[in-house]
């Protein structure tokens, strides 16, 4: 019986175990080894070994360096923004959803919309001409900032990636908000704990892990951001939108250099994974 | 105090899906009107736009994007489901693979997707599947499977094991089972992850931008191709228009079954 549940049990898992070998394990043997060699489009098939010579060239790269801070700035200040107002929203408009759950369908419908569409209707609201945020901004106040320029595009899709994506943080935060036990928010009332020692006492630090984990993938996805900077701003504001992802992209497809981004993808994913394991530890260590 | 959080609800509602109403505003208007009145009010409303998206179809062919949309994103989406409803019972039911399976694809999610992007460039350059909507499934189904399995999983640990033990008892192999009795339990899960997956799959832009060129365009690529090509001029309306009707399928999906998506995102964000 034993030996049968464990031949079943490799049975199951084979499929996606060698779909898994086949379109990640393949790809990351690839990275590896161009990331060691110089290689153009026309040499594909003979590498030629050069050490660590791209990985030099990638962290001497004043640009490299620009796009990676870029990266961190927007993925901590969208994750703060986010997980701060996910949670007010979620904690002050929770007496309205319970009672009427579709509000919530409203909530969530911007994270149903594809980030690059979403760049892309800021193109066109942002529009000097025909935008209608400047034109509101011309009509009552006079004057309107360029919000793509360099001064303001760091701002500027700070607040449309927060705009979409704090539904998210409010519907994670809601759920773990409604699962508390009423009793236990009572048992407080009547001990005397007003709404302000409630929610430091009881309700935040119930939801303390969830915090944390919403806090990690709003970070994560903010940080590893391609899509909506890519179709609003391009690379535009003179390079000082460029996120890592799309340095890596950039890398490969403008500048045709492969090993050089195939090594900063590299890096990436060492980034990627020394994140991934602190974040294991600290969870490690509350469970 | 109630008075305020409707207030609240509706400042929050109409700033996070401004971008969707402005659009869907702007494609009911003339040219003309769309350079002389940026508002959100229309004077005239038109259907013009709508129109023309489908006349220009020699430069811009948006039911072959739509198509290619589709096509793509139930391949990839469906074919996670079957990768991953086997694996995700073995997962919970026999522990095989819990170790090292389990977090290596739900970590997935936490690895910028570029990493892959490139190799797998060259490696669709060569065999063949670069442009093709088969092609562009087989890394959608990739983009899904972190969420879809931490789904499955999720679900299958519910479904009591008594089930199992009891068809065991009449003798069904593990396949028969899976197939007979967890398969149909597991059907509203299944369902709901589908739902999830293809629209993650509709969305997804990098790999088809990088991916596909011509053949296997999907919307969201379409959609930019439109604006870089007009270079200055570009027609607003019908890019706006264009736009709206590339968020619909997955605004509609969002829209009905906004409940069961709600839950599994929670769900499925907490436990990956």
């Amino acid at each position: 019986m034993q030996s049968r549940h464990l031949r079943d049990g490799r049975i199951l898992l084979a499929p996606l175990t060698i779909f898994l070998l086949a379109m990640l394990g393949l790809p990351l043997v690839v990275d590896l080894i161009y990331s060691v060699s110089r290689v153009e489009f026309r040499t594909i098939l003979s590498p030629e070994f050069v050490g660590l010579a791209n990985y030099r060239s990638a962290l001497t790269s004043e640009s490299y360096w620009q796009a990676a801070w870029f990266s961190l700035r927007f993925g901590l200040a969208c994750a703060v923004a986010q997980l701060l107002l996910g949670l007010f929203l979620a904690i002050f408009l929770a007496p309205l959803i319970d009672r009427r759950p579709w509000l919530l369908a409203f909530l969530m419908l911007p994270m149903m919309v594809a980030p690059a569409l979403v760049g892309l209707m800021y193109r066109l609201i942002l529009h000097e001409f025909v935008g209608v945020v400047p034109w509101f901004m011309f009509t009552y106040f006079g004057d309107s900032p360029s919000f793509l320029g360099p001064d303001n595009a760091f701002r500027t899709l700070v607040v449309v990636e927060v705009l979409q994506w704090t539904p998210f943080a409010l519907l994670i935060l809601y759920s773990a908000y409604a699962a508390i036990p009423k009793d236990v928010r009572e048992a407080a009332s009547i001990d005397g704990a007003g709404p302000w020692q409630r929610l430091w006492r009881i309700d935040l630090p119930l939801m303390a892990p969830v915090l944390g984990a919403t806090f990690f993938i709003r970070f994560i996805d903010s940080f590893r951001v391609f899509d909506n900077v890519y179709t609003l701003t391009g690379a535009g504001a003179g390079g000082a939108t460029t996120t890592m992802s799309i340095w890596v992209y950039e890398a490969f497809f403008k500048s045709g250099d492969i090993g050089r981004a195939v090594a900063a993808s590299m890096l990436l994913l060492i980034a990627a994974w020394v994140v991934l394991s602190i974040v294991h530890r600290l969870s490690e260590r509350r469970a | 105090m109630n008075l305020l959080r409707w207030l609240v609800f509706a400042i929050a509602a109409f700033a996070m899906n401004f971008p969707v109403l402005s659009t869907l505003v702007t494609s009911f208007k003339s040219e003309a009107e769309i350079a002389s009145n940026p508002s959100l009010w229309i004077h005239s409303p038109t259907l013009a736009n709508y129109l023309d998206v489908f006349r220009i179809s020699d430069r811009f062919d948006i039911l072959h994007y739509l198509w290619n949309s589709f096509a793509s994103s139930i391949l990839g989406a469906g074919l996670s489901l079957l990768l991953a409803f086997p694996a995700a019972y073995g997962l919970v039911r026999f522990g095989t693979g819990r170790k090292w399976l389990l977090p290596l694809v739900a970590n997935l999610r936490a690895i910028p997707l570029i990493v892959f992007a490139i190799p797998l460039y060259l490696v669709y350059a060569r065999v063949g599947l670069l442009d093709t909507r088969l092609g562009l499934a087989l890394i959608l189904c990739i983009v899904n499977l972190p969420l879809v399995l931490v789904l499955l999983v999720a679900a299958l640990r519910d479904l009591p094991v008594e089930l199992d033990e009891a068809a065991r008892v009449d003798g069904a192999s593990t396949f028969t089972l899976l197939w007979r009795i967890i398969l149909p339990l597991a059907a509203p899960a299944l369902a709901t992850t589908m739902v999830l997956g293809f629209v993650y799959a509709w969305n997804e832009f990098l790999f088809a931008l990088m991916l596909t060129t011509r053949n296997a365009v999907t919307t969201t690529v379409g959609a930019s191709f439109f604006f870089a090509a007009s270079g200055g001029g570009v027609r607003w309306g019908i890019a706006a228009a264009v736009m709206v009707l590339s968020v619909l399928p997955p605004m509609v999906l969002g829209l009905l079954l906004y409940r069961r998506i709600g839950r599994s995102l929670a769900a499925g964000a907490v436990k990956g």
